[in-house]
């Protein structure tokens, strides 16, 4: 029986910059990354090398890396993932990643450079990409292994250094090369508890002060060589900075430019977070000052998008049934567009937001908005007119999106659709795979008299990529594996606030 | 038989008789005879929030959605016509002070005769404690509404009136009972069930605050629980962004590591950490002779629940005042 075949979690377009070639096509499908020419989808790289057999790999493919965890986080963060069994099967030979897919993935807006999260060690690794698409692991002494896990990743307008947001609600700046870099060695402190008995009265308190300075005397009779209070710091030992922080759980983060009235461009930071929140910052090395709030969702935040073609405006989305457009740099909402009678699940999650502008043989391109909600097979598309988002025809796909990712100088889109759950249900497989089996679709813009239609297409670029395919999922996955498979792809809902009875 | 009621019934009936006594006081021409204080005792909660988790929590999609009208009706805007974007009616002014996590409201009550003209707020995230607040104001706002009119009616009635307070010894637990009118009669404080970390910028807009306290917070002794702390480099930021420039941040513990923390999130602590910048630009420390000068700061140190505990217990008091600065020029 054939398999199904992992599907593009992330599909980006990159260009490099001063050649300007057709330009190649980056996607992350389980837990390979892949370069593909754009013109034909010719395959160009993929990595790791290493996973070369797809039967091996596919027998191996639900072994999810071990999860190494200093200390106990939110048991929430981590639900889906200890969800997920070690396989009782060996690699032979060949050793595996250990990660099982790639969440996130950048490209440097000069081609350049690609970014990408691998989920389950939560390390960001930066490749070059080379004209003819290969790609090449930049090696840091230190792998960034980040602490807590990255939920969204932004590189900085110069394109010189990562922006990473993670579920603790911290960000953080990191290189993106990253240089030597010798961690500040922080004295050894003696430790001394931070209750004395002026401040703790209680006999039970007063009982664990008591316990907790025979333990540290104790210890540091031992020895003194190791500083328990500090291997949380000594863990990642490369170069990253706090930035910003929010008291949630952080969902986006974008780094924009704006122009401002007298020619110069100012920098900014724009975080969103579970609690309904979305903080505009200013840019690096000032992100500590809070310039706006925008302030109007009643859910959870989930993607914000800010048009490198209208920078002025922020379109914000998430579990609320309506989307929000802001003037974000002033924190009001322009407008509250609603989502309503588009999905037939009762909970929206807005999936994905794409600023698309697309070229035209004639006139000037098409800019549009597109959003994709979770667990649906409809796109939506507008364009903005007047502060106002403009409705327009939807596109209907053959699976749920996935990602999407814009052509612009052909005038087109391609979009990463599900090819494993049924269109409309983020957790409901098919029976079987259809060979064979649509992992990308391609759309071309075409404008009549202001209205404007996606049409699809064939094109040599995706059939070739569907053609070829991914790696195969093991055929013999039981209903946990699948779970946890269809938690990788679908994690928005999970932001979702309980409604819990009145606490104390 | 029946058994004896349990704290819980015997607290519920408490507070119901609390709030009949209040509804009372609202509907005019009804005098009531005494006006009892709260007692903390029907209020006690555990001393720790997570301020992680989602609780059941009110608060507005933005400041302009806050309808303050129910915690100041002596600040009412008389133009009924201005209302919130919540539709709520609007006040006279914008709350300028900020307590947060006000425990029993002891610094709110000790503040508001000595700013009459300022709004000021306590936050809490403790339900109960809160509860205590808004009983405990209410009945010093009826317990002024009694003097005021006797003061009225003549000088015969507040000495009789005076006298009354004298013959009953005010129990212990009842602390804050006034016998005189005081400035702005308590009707310039109120308080709010809130998780500051998450939602300060709900309730307040950019430079909207004038002070922020912040008294004998939780110290979340263990490393691990740090995060929790109500004073970070990632919140100060945040209250940086509420505090107008100018504006100051009071902060006290009696723990010594805590008082450290503060200043460690505050200043600077190396020429070398200084010129990587970072928050702490936008703030600077007031000197030990502003403090002196300063009436706030007095009131903070021993009019506080905890700072009378503190003191009970001779324990000592780390006081440190910082000055919001102007933002920096825009690096670009």
């Amino acid at each position: 029986m054939a398999s199904f075949q992992h599907p593009f979690q992330c599909v980006k377009y990159t260009k490099q910059q001063p050649s300007g070639s057709a330009g190649l096509l980056v996607a992350s499908a389980g837990r390979r990354l892949y370069s593909y020419s754009a013109v034909d989808g010719q395959c160009l790289d993929a990595w790791p090398k290493t996973v070369e057999s797809s039967s091996e790999f596919a027998s191996n493919d639900q072994a999810p890396a071990e999860k190494r965890r200093k200390i106990s986080p939110a048991p929430d963060a981590q639900k889906e993932e200890s969800k997920e069994k070690p396989s009782t099967k060996k690699a032979s030979g060949n050793q595996l990643p250990e990660w099982t897919n790639i969440p996130i993935l950048l490209t440097s807006s000069n081609g350049k450079h690609v970014v990408a999260l691998t989920a389950d060690d939560k390390c960001i690794r930066v490749f070059s990409l080379s004209e003819d698409g290969k790609l090449d692991e930049i090696s840091s002494r230190a792998k960034r292994t980040m602490p807590k896990r990255p939920s969204a990743l932004a590189l900085t307008p110069d394109g010189q250094t990562i922006l990473c947001a993670d579920k603790f609600g911290d960000a953080y700046s990191l290189p993106l090369i990253p240089g030597e870099y010798t961690p500040r060695v922080e004295e050894a402190k003696a430790f001394k508890p931070a209750a004395t008995n002026l401040t703790v009265h209680s006999q039970r308190n007063l009982q664990t002060l008591k316990n907790q300075i025979t333990q540290f005397e104790k210890e540091a009779k031992k020895s003194s060589s190791k500083d328990s209070s500090t291997d949380e710091n000594v863990a990642s030992g490369f170069e990253h900075q706090l930035i910003l922080g929010h008291v949630s759980l952080l969902t986006d983060l974008i780094a924009v430019s704006l122009p401002t009235d007298a020619s110069v461009n100012r920098s900014y930071i724009l975080t969103a977070d579970r609690d309904e929140h979305i903080r505009v910052s200013r840019g690096l090395p000032q992100s500590h000052v809070i310039e706006k709030y925008c302030l109007g969702h009643t859910s959870f935040i989930n993607k914000l998008c800010v048009p490198s073609w209208a920078p002025q405006y922020l379109i914000s989305g998430g579990g609320d049934d309506f989307l929000l457009l802001w003037k974000w740099n002033e924190g009001k909402a322009l407008q509250k567009v609603p989502l309503e009678g588009v999905s037939q699940e009762s909970e929206i999650s807005v999936r994905g937001i794409w600023a698309v502008s697309a070229e035209q043989s004639a006139g000037s391109p098409v800019q549009t908005i597109l959003v994709g909600l979770e667990g649906s097979s409809t796109l939506l598309c507008y364009t903005i007119e007047e502060d106002t988002l403009k409705h327009q025809d939807t596109i209907q796909l053959s699976g749920n999106i996935l990602d999407l990712a814009g052509l612009d100088s052909r005038g087109s889109i391609v979009i990463s659709v599900d090819n494993i759950r049924e269109s409309g249900s983020t957790e409901a497989w098919k029976s079987g795979p259809e060979v064979p089996q649509t992992l990308l679709e391609y759309f071309q813009v075409t404008t009549d008299q202001g209205s404007l239609k996606w049409n699809s297409a064939e094109d040599p670029l995706v059939a070739n990529i569907n053609a070829a395919g991914t790696s195969a999922i093991a055929t013999d996955v039981d209903d946990k594996q699948k779970k946890a498979l269809d938690g990788v792809l679908y994690s928005g809902g999970v932001l979702r606030k309980k409604q819990f009875g009145e606490d104390q | 038989m029946a058994t004896p009621p349990s704290k819980r019934q015997k607290r519920e009936e408490y507070r119901r008789n609390l709030q009949n006594q209040y509804d009372a006081h609202q509907t005019p021409n009804v005098e009531v005879a005494e006006i009892k204080m709260p007692q903390k005792r029907f209020f006690r909660q555990r001393a720790h929030a997570n301020p992680f988790s989602d609780h059941h929590l009110d608060y507005p999609i933005s400041p302009a959605h806050m309808d303050w009208s129910s915690h100041y009706p002596a600040f009412l805007d008389p133009d009924t016509s201005k209302t919130t974007l919540g539709g709520a009616r609007k006040l006279l002014k914008d709350v300028e002070v900020v307590d947060i996590g006000c425990g029993f409201g002891g610094l709110l009550v000790g503040l508001a005769p000595l700013l009459p003209e300022t709004l000021m707020v306590g936050m809490e995230i403790r339900i109960s404690v809160l509860e205590y607040v808004t009983s405990r104001i209410h009945a010093l706002r009826m317990q002024q509404q009694k003097l005021k009119n006797a003061a009225i009616a003549g000088t015969g009635a507040t000495s009789q009136d005076s006298n009354n307070t004298v013959e009953q010894p005010a129990i212990e637990d009842e602390v804050g009972n006034t016998t005189a009118v005081v400035p702005g009669n308590y009707e310039n404080i109120s308080g709010i069930r809130a998780n500051t970390m998450k939602f300060l910028p709900n309730f307040f807009d950019q430079h909207q605050l004038s002070k922020i306290f912040v008294c004998f917070p939780d110290p979340h002794f263990k490393a691990r629980k740090h995060k929790a702390r109500i004073i970070s480099e990632s919140l100060n930021a945040e209250y940086a962004y509420a505090l107008r420039p100018g504006g100051l941040m009071y902060t006290i513990t009696d723990v010594e590591e805590y008082h450290h923390w503060v200043l460690r999130h505050f200043e600077y602590q190396s020429e070398e950490e200084k010129d990587r910048g970072g928050v702490k630009d936008l703030w600077e420390r007031l000197t030990d002779e502003e403090l002196a000068a300063d009436p706030c700061v007095h009131v903070m140190s021993v009019e506080t629940e905890e700072s009378k505990k503190v003191s009970r217990n001779n324990g000592n008091k780390y006081v440190a005042v910082f000055r919001r600065k102007a933002d920096p020029e825009w690096s670009t």
